[in-house]
């Protein structure tokens, strides 16, 4: 497994790439390595695309962005792109499913969708690595982690290329059930993954297993960075930190930032709703978890 | 008879707020009358949140004195379980709670008296058929840190946070991974 790292959306992505599934006639070994070199090379310009493309699009950040267009009243959302168009919608519907928690709109009413967007890169970014034939790989993007398949080094001798055709028969990064019982025989094989102490972010405050059926999750925090949360009116100060487990990155990282926002009702109505495993650290240093939660501590 | 009164009241109380915790609800009833010992014995936890209460129901039901209250729930049931010292008058035994109707559906919850002391708390029957009663047991609960940490922390490959930024990564343990290398 090789760690990659590039900058892009202001944070640092952190990539790891298992061994690709080779499927030429190569048949010096210097040969093959050389081969699954230069599909790292490609598979990580991909990934650096997909976020770059989104970020040129959707940053407020850069004056020249279609969405700044559209904030400065130069463009109307209705004359934007179908990708913009599209991205609005669909934060819309996420803004009904966290009964307004998530909110597409900074207070002053301007259009931000970076709420979304970073996790539509991160599933974008797997969705092109996983086309260059890498079926076991991570992709950390300021925290938020999208898994697929399970680690070469972990999968145990001949279940090691059965568990990878089961990862790559999920066909993209949402994952499935598919790799479910190989998971659930083995005793939780996965990606074993730490969650940041929001009060010594020296430390771990857990340690969990991302698996091919809940791959994803993602972490907000009322402490760093969260400029790109706003908390409708009335909205509580109940949460330090929300960690969001889910089988898809754009879920996780929805119902983390609602979480945070709309607190301990959002908690309530979220966990009801999504197939979650959601860990919070209260404003009083508290923790709070569903009953999915302890099942993916690393044992 | 006082002490078993005593002891009743007691067993209520915990496990009000043990039904309180299960159901998201505060204000359920007022009193929870018990039914005669059941047999004793497997004491499932069902649907627990924490999923790591353990009883130490001791075989050797005449001992009295030592009893190994080892629960380890991080509920609101926790701090109130040692407050029933019965004097020997309780036989060992799974008691019965009464099945009580919510609206969120019926919950039921067992105290396993161990030594003369309750030892468990134990909900056995949560929720009826419907989605929102199983929905309403996904609620996030109260957790000790030690159960949500870890035995081995040194595989770890990936570290999840609130997002940093480019210069917080510098300073963030996810940095110092991807320095080393590390792959888990």
């Amino acid at each position: 497994m090789s760690v990659h790292s590039f900058e892009s959306m202001g944070t640092v992505v952190s990539v790891r790439l298992g061994t690709a599934e080779v499927n030429s006639g190569s048949e010096t070994h210097s040969e093959e390595s050389a081969l699954t070199a230069s599909r790292e090379v490609v598979a990580l310009a991909a990934a650096r695309q997909a976020f770059d493309a989104l970020n040129e699009r959707f940053s407020l950040y850069r004056e020249s962005s279609e969405i700044s267009q559209i904030a400065r009243g130069e463009l109307l959302l209705s004359d934007s792109s179908e990708r913009m168009r599209d991205a609005y919608a669909q934060a819309l519907l996420w803004r009904e499913a966290t009964n307004g928690a998530f909110t597409p709109h900074r207070p002053d009413g301007v259009l931000d969708l970076s709420g979304t967007i970073k996790a539509v890169a991160i599933a974008d970014a797997a969705a092109a690595i996983h086309a260059c034939g890498f079926t076991a790989f991570s992709i950390n993007a300021g925290g938020d982690i999208l898994t697929h398949g399970i680690p070469n080094d972990l999968a145990t001798g001949a279940g090691d290329s059965e568990a990878d055709a089961n990862a790559d028969a999920d066909g993209d990064a949402n994952g499935d059930a598919d790799g479910d019982a190989d998971a659930d025989a083995e005793n939780v094989r996965g990606w074993v993954t730490g969650i940041v102490d929001p009060q010594n972010r020296t430390e771990l405050l857990s340690v969990v297993t991302l698996t091919p059926e809940l791959p994803a999750m993602a972490t907000s925090g009322s402490a760093e960075r969260g400029d790109h949360i706003w908390a409708r009116p009335g909205a509580t100060n109940d949460f330090l930190q929300a960690t969001v487990i889910a089988a898809d990155i754009i879920t996780a990282d929805v119902c983390a930032t609602a979480i945070i926002a709309g607190g301990q009702e959002t908690l309530n109505h979220l966990t009801e709703q999504f197939e979650i495993a959601v860990l919070v650290v209260t404003a009083s240093g508290e923790l709070l978890a569903n009953p999915r939660f302890p099942a993916l501590v690393a044992r | 008879m006082r002490a078993r009164s005593a002891f009743f009241a007691g067993a209520g109380s915990v496990a009000i707020i043990a039904i309180g915790w299960q159901a998201g609800v505060g204000t359920l009833v007022s009193s929870l009358p018990t039914s005669a010992p059941a047999a004793s014995g497997t004491t499932a936890s069902a649907g627990t949140a924490a999923g790591t209460t353990t009883a130490g129901n001791s075989a050797g039901a005449g001992t009295t004195g030592t009893t190994s209250n080892t629960s380890t729930s991080p509920s609101a049931a926790a701090p109130a379980a040692p407050a029933a010292p019965a004097t020997g008058t309780v036989a060992d035994g799974t008691y019965n709670g009464q099945t009580i109707n919510t609206r969120f559906g019926t919950v039921q919850v067992n105290a396993v008296i161990s030594g003369g002391v309750i030892t468990d708390v134990v909900a056995v029957k949560l929720t009826d058929q419907g989605r929102q009663s199983v929905n309403i047991s996904n609620q996030a609960a109260p957790m000790i840190r030690q159960e949500v940490l870890s035995a081995q922390s040194a595989k770890v490959s990936n570290i999840g946070g609130a997002t940093y930024t480019t210069q917080g990564y510098l300073m963030s343990l996810q940095s110092a991974l991807d320095a080393a290398g590390f792959t888990g």
